[in-house]
């Protein structure tokens, strides 16, 4: 609904700019969709204007800015598209594990598709109504139907395949490639029909959505994980919960609340918290001999319990 | 902090028995329009002189004028001034966010002279010049950082940041759009800030609290994938890799490695491979990155097939329809446990029709109307006369503010007016209801969504985003400018604040929420003085007691009641301890060393006027 004042939301290319050649695409792209527009508006000024009564030039410029927002975004989605395409035929996007160095090609790749996708998404995404979001999604190869509501998270523009009436929360994020380490990794995201993505939730690469799914706010997926369908989903990362009910009629006077919050809490606990890690034997080993010296080279008072959750955490 | 702790802490306010200060805080609101009428006049004067100029002169005489169609390809000067028109106007673009950054700069140096920015906790219960300069830089950065995050250009934030001096960004750091990171940070070379991943230099705890500002230091390559909230005075070292949503409060130190959760721990070698999909060489290729950073050898390898790393990921098939025996369901034989709402979801939806077109069409043209009548006023004699005239370049930036803020009203008002038109015909109503075509709430709610949207966007993409409020006032939330909610998602109505309620970065206020098939609506209250923590989530029917605090990263359960005068943190929220902070000592800082799991406390200087010191608490005073 509101959507806060210092973010963009909505479809998301990544800033990463392996080489500033890649801006040369940038301002052609930006250059060549203005030329069109400014056509349109010479023959505008052809027609209407007038120096001594310039009031019907006025009446219908709103109009006019209106159109000219629209033929420049689709300008800019067809010039796009072209260098997409010849980008692609030299070397194809494909999905993997990739290096984060400016030698690995598929790297290099991501980073130039980005660049060129940027310029028509932000320019959609300028407009308050989604309907231009969703032809550069169409445009740039993300399966998506017009009843899906995507626009208050990030979704990422390729690599993606989604079925109808998926509502994606907001603040949420859909990536199909992401940066861990000196990782790339890409891999398709799969979410399909009747999936209701919570508000703050991150679906990484890979994962596979089945129909009816819910994935509650603030959870994480891992990579190459499969939702089944028909459940309900939360944790971090997500483990199933409960089975999905909420899709049968009939329910208005009996959906309730939780009165009990701590017992709830309790059992998210077991869901969110308990992960602690099975550490190899070296590992443990490793780990008590550096506590151990740590212990020697500080002078420590009051070293108090670790407790899960920290008093204070508030931005 | 430990039970004795705080049981020790408890004994000595009854020894002492004295009120604590709780003033509000005064913010000097007019500073705050001088400095953002001094940024917005400088750095829109210029670009406008040299748009200007060019379009009255070659672009109207060569272009506009041309009689004849074919004739602006084949003469010369009428082919030139088209094709440098769209270089002229990225130009003027480039030059308003160097002028911006330029101006920005040097007022920032100003206040920096004044009360220069340090690491330490400012108290906010009492008013001192710290904190007023500590608001002051925050206001003066926005709109920088709006236009250049925003923008066109979002590669030149970077730069923006180094210039003013707010923040240290290293070469070949990327940090992506976010509601923070805006000041008092220092990362290294190559690091990757992901999407709305927080470095949170500042921290608030309660509206009587204090704030939390500390300097967070990133090292070189770290990569923090998504969402990920880290606390002031955090240091991730070099090498630090944190997966997605990881966060961690304040004063925390990792060492490097993979880190996952809330808050963050370190995992190791079976989790990473588990939750990445990875192979063990993969890993290892990410410890020895160096070794692929040389040309000559990998193409040595290539050439003996050793670098192959093509798997094929099978993918499930999208609709695999098996013969499945239908289960029906009986409504009535499910429990509560299943039909209760023990989690979130969001209320984010959006349904994409042209229809609404023919409603939005005429709102748009109509306040565009009103915006080109004030514009054509402000340009008779320039446009029509073609003279040059000094003043219409001197107030240019004026009257381009002016425009934006007439456009948007008309818009709020029009949309209002069609708002009154739509309520009259069916009333909004608390309930749950089937988010269905046919269902009448349902596709009410969905219009009056829509209608509201209009005018919020443009409100939250205007210069000053701070005056959403109005926009949100007159949708029909109940609220007064004490309180404000400057980058949160928001329904826009059957919400009611108290006064001063403070609303964290990216969190999220829904009296709305879409389960399965069903739209949940239910009125939130907000009691006076409470805080909610960034990326919170608040479900519909949530009410908040008076001064309660709720932790960053938490999330409230559907009609969750919580008392006054708590801090809340969690999934689902739960109490952690009573709001005490402005009772607080303020000098005593737990730091956290998240790879050995364990913390030790510091002293450090409270960051506050010389002459106010005496007012607060301190560790020091007793030693």
């Amino acid at each position: 609904m509101s959507v806060p004042n210092t973010m963009r939301v909505g479809p998301f290319t990544p800033t990463v700019l392996v080489k500033k050649r890649y801006l040369i695409f940038y301002f052609f792209l930006i250059w060549i969709s203005i030329i069109p527009v400014l056509l349109e508006f010479w023959v505008y000024w052809r027609f209407l204007w007038n120096y001594e009564r310039p009031i019907h030039f006025y009446t219908f410029l709103p109009l006019l800015i209106f159109g000219m927002y629209i033929s420049i975004v689709f300008f800019s989605i067809l010039f796009a598209k072209i260098l997409l395409i010849i980008i692609n035929a030299i070397h194809k996007p494909r999905e993997g594990v990739f290096l984060r160095i400016p030698e690995d090609k598929d790297y290099r790749y991501w980073s130039l598709r980005n660049t060129i996708k940027r310029w028509p998404i932000w320019l959609a995404h300028k407009f308050p109504f989604p309907f231009l979001d969703n032809i550069c999604f169409k445009a740039f190869g993300v399966k998506t139907k017009f009843s899906n509501s995507l626009f208050e998270g990030w979704v990422d523009t390729e690599f993606i395949e989604f079925g109808k009436d998926v509502v994606v929360g907001q603040g949420a994020i859909i990536q199909s490639a992401v940066i861990i380490g000196n990782l790339l990794i890409i891999r398709k995201t799969m979410i399909e029909d009747d999936v209701r993505i919570g508000s703050h939730a991150i679906v990484m690469p890979g994962t596979h959505i089945e129909n009816k799914c819910i994935l509650a706010a603030n959870s994480v997926t891992t990579i190459g994980q499969v939702l089944e369908k028909e459940y309900i989903y939360v944790g971090i990362p997500a483990k199933k919960f409960k089975k999905n009910f909420f899709f049968e009629d009939g329910l208005e006077n009996k959906i309730g609340h939780v009165e009990d919050i701590e017992k709830l809490r309790e059992k998210y606990e077991e869901i969110y918290t308990k992960r602690y890690d099975q550490l190899t034997r070296k590992d443990r080993r490793e780990k008590k001999r550096e506590k151990k010296e740590e212990e020697k080279k500080r002078f420590d008072k009051g070293v108090e319990e670790w407790d899960d959750f920290d008093d204070d955490f508030n931005i | 902090m430990s039970r004795e702790d705080k049981e020790t802490t408890a004994l000595e306010y009854e020894e002492n028995n004295e009120e604590v200060l709780k003033e509000e805080l005064s913010l000097q609101f007019h500073l705050y329009i001088l400095i953002f009428a001094i940024i917005y006049y400088v750095s829109w004067l210029v670009p406008g002189f040299v748009f200007w100029l060019y379009f009255m002169g070659p672009f109207r005489i060569f272009f506009l004028e041309n009689l004849d169609f074919f004739s602006i390809f084949t003469n010369i000067n009428s082919l030139l001034t088209l094709l440098s028109m769209p270089i002229i106007l990225i130009s003027c673009y480039l030059l308003h966010l160097l002028l911006i950054g330029l101006t920005t700069r040097i007022i920032w140096k100003i206040t920096e002279k004044i009360s220069p920015s340090k690491s330490g906790v400012i108290p906010r219960n009492i008013r001192s010049r710290t904190a007023n300069y500590y608001h002051i830089r925050s206001f003066m950065i926005k709109y920088g950082k709006n236009t250049f995050t925003k923008g066109m250009f979002p590669w030149l934030s970077n730069w923006f940041f180094n210039t003013v001096g707010s923040n240290k960004i290293g070469k070949g750091t990327t940090i992506e759009e976010s509601v923070g990171n805006d000041k008092f940070i220092d990362i290294g070379k190559n690091c990757y800030i992901g999407v709305n991943a927080t470095l949170a230099s500042h921290l608030l705890q309660g509206i009587f609290g204090n704030i939390t500002y500390f300097e967070i230091k990133a090292g070189d390559n770290v990569t923090t994938a998504a969402m990920n909230q880290v606390g002031p005075g955090s240091e991730l070292n070099d090498n630090s890799f944190l997966l997605p949503l990881a966060s961690t409060s304040k004063h925390s130190i990792a060492k490097g490695g993979y880190y996952f959760g809330i808050p963050f721990r370190k995992i190791f070698r079976k989790k990473i491979l588990n939750y990445l999909d990875l192979s063990p060489k993969d890993l290892e290729r990410n410890e020895n990155i160096e070794g692929y950073k040389d040309k000559k050898l990998i193409k040595e390898l290539k050439k003996k097939n050793l670098l192959q790393n093509d798997v094929d990921y099978v993918h499930r098939e999208n609709a695999v329809i098996e013969e499945q025996k239908e289960v029906q369901i009986d409504i009535n034989n499910l429990s509560d446990e299943e039909l209760a709402i023990d989690f979130a979801t969001s209320s984010a939806v959006s349904r994409i029709n042209i229809k609404f077109l023919i409603v939005y069409l005429p709102l748009l043209w109509v306040a565009g109307l009103v915006t080109t009548i004030i514009w054509y006023w402000y340009s008779e004699n320039e446009l029509s006369s073609m003279h040059f005239r000094l003043e219409f370049f001197l107030f240019f930036p004026l009257i381009l503010f002016g425009l934006i803020y007439i456009f948007i009203v008309a818009c709020l008002l029009f949309s209002k007016l069609l708002l009154l038109l739509v309520n009259l015909i069916h009333k909004p109503k608390e309930g749950v209801f089937k988010a269905e075509k046919r269902n009448k709430d349902y596709e009410f709610w969905m219009i009056r969504t829509e209608l509201k949207k209009l005018g919020l966007w443009f409100m939250r993409n205007s210069p000053l985003p701070w005056t959403d409020v109005v926009a949100l006032k007159l949708f029909g939330v109940d609220m007064d400018s004490s309180s404000h909610l400057p980058d949160a998602w928001c329904d826009p109505e059957f919400v009611k604040f108290g006064r001063k309620n403070l609303i964290g970065q990216g969190a999220l206020i829904m009296s709305s929420m879409v389960v399965g098939r069903y739209l949940l609506i239910k009125k939130i209250f907000f009691d006076d003085y409470v805080m909610v923590g960034g990326h919170t989530t608040i479900s519909p029917g949530t009410i908040i007691g008076k001064e309660s605090v709720i932790g960053a990263v938490s999330s409230t359960t559907y009609n969750q009641v919580l008392e006054p005068g708590w801090v809340y943190f969690g999934f689902p929220a739960i109490k952690l301890k009573e709001n005490k902070y402005a009772e607080e000592k303020r000098d005593v800082i737990i730091k956290r060393d998240v790879d050995g799991e364990k913390k030790f406390t510091t002293i450090h200087e409270v960051n506050i006027d010389e002459d106010k010191k005496k007012l607060i608490k301190t560790q020091k005073e007793k030693v």
